[in-house]
């Protein structure tokens, strides 16, 4: 896999202490950089204000990001940094599962229903495409279906999941992690803007977000720029189609097997298991914890506050993690093909929400 | 999710958790702490 432009951990130690250990610079790191991310957001504004600047009132969240990518591309990472860092996929799980106190039981089945129907389409409709694309361009057959799948399920972790699946080979993955990372950058900034120029509501720019970004991570982010409660509804549709991973890597297995270029798959249902985020099913527990009261108000609060850092922490590392130059030298080719299709993806769930926007009356 | 496909090292036990795993047992640790007042007050 590409370490383009994701910090990996590298080594790993048989002592336990020390593995902890090695993870503290980074953490520290991510929580400074959060946390210098929210100072910045409570005193710019204040600083701008009283010396009569106009200055855009810039989210916690941006400030975060941007900060981040500052450290990564004008200094560079240092390594006593890197394995603590890569933490942040753990802290945007453990942020996700946090959030399931805010959604009662009838939103997420209501909200995760429209997402289901809204994601089933997005998916086939985002497959189709990419796989039009591909060909189109003549990529490598294995690289249009890492980049199918990273733009139609969720980014760097199905393109992971599905190299391992199809036996495609460390370059094609490389690319199609580059091209996904680099798009998704991009629509942090893209998105919120498309948002406003359009007058979206939260919900309907949080269920956007949630379709047509393909990292998690990015995804949140991309919600939490516009809102906190577009980045809720983000979550909750990106997390929606994070849940369908399982099948879309199943289904390219079997594809790759029948071709001959892959494993056959022997347990599908063992498969699936393996496949299907976990974090899912704790965001459900949650839900249901708090829909049948188990926790109080205030202590509902304080979920949702912790979840609130965990996510400081995930943003603190998009933007740490990622590194244009790194990315420059993956090619054009597989990057024009990625952002092509995202632009077309971007514009077909936009459509998809403002439908159900119309139907459901939001 | 990148604990899908990570190979196991010759060594180490197959049953170990994925990071998935980890941060859903850290959540669920986090709320139980909540939930019984060890963790009192969240600010933001």
């Amino acid at each position: 896999m590409s370490d383009a432009a994701v910090a990996l951990p590298q080594v790993r130690s048989s002592n336990p202490a020390w593995n902890f250990l090695r993870l503290l610079p980074g953490i520290l790191l991510l929580a400074a950089i959060g946390y210098g991310g929210k100072l910045l957001e409570q005193n710019v504004g204040k600083y701008a204000k009283a010396h009569h600047w106009t200055f855009p009132n810039i989210e916690y969240v941006l400030w975060a990001i941007l900060l981040g990518l500052l450290i990564s591309n004008v200094i560079g990472l240092p390594q006593v940094f890197r394995a603590g860092v890569a933490t942040y996929e753990f802290w945007l799980k453990a942020g996700i599962v946090l959030l399931g106190a805010r959604f009662l039981l009838g939103d997420v089945l209501k909200l995760g229903g429209v997402s289901l129907a809204l994601v089933a389409v997005e998916i086939l409709g985002a497959i189709a495409f990419m796989t039009f694309l591909g060909r189109a361009f003549g990529l490598r057959p294995k690289l249009t279906s890492l980049l199918a799948v990273g733009s139609a399920v969720c980014g760097v972790s199905a393109i992971i999941a599905t190299k391992g699946a199809i036996d495609a080979d460390d370059e094609d993955s490389g690319f199609a992690i580059a091209a996904i990372l680099a798009l998704g950058a991009l629509a942090l900034f893209t998105f919120p803007l498309v948002g406003h120029a359009l007058h979206l509501s939260d919900r309907a720019y949080g269920l956007w977000s949630g379709l047509a970004v393909d990292n998690t991570a990015e995804a949140a982010a991309a919600g939490a720029l516009y809102s906190d409660a577009a980045g809720k509804l983000a979550v909750l549709a990106k997390t929606t189609r994070n849940a369908m991973i399982g099948f879309v890597v199943l289904a390219y297995a079997i594809y790759w097997a029948s071709r001959g270029q892959a494993q056959a798959v022997g347990n599908k249902a063992a498969f699936l298991w393996q496949k299907f985020p976990k974090f899912v099913l704790g965001f459900l527990l949650i839900s249901v914890l708090a829909t049948y009261q188990f926790f109080n108000k205030e202590q509902v609060g304080a979920l949702a506050n912790l979840s609130r850092w965990a996510f400081l922490l995930t943003f603190a590392g998009v933007g740490l993690r990622t590194n244009f130059r790194e990315m420059r030298k993956q090619g054009l080719r597989p990057f024009a093909v990625g952002a092509i299709g995202e632009v077309v993806i971007a514009g077909f769930t936009l459509a998809l929400v403002y439908g159900a926007q119309r139907y459901y009356h939001w | 999710m990148n604990q899908n496909t990570e190979s196991i090292p010759a060594g180490e036990s197959r049953w170990k958790l994925s990071l998935d795993s980890w941060a859903v047992l850290f959540a669920l640790l986090a709320a139980l702490l909540i939930r019984v007042g060890i963790l009192k007050h969240v600010p933001w």
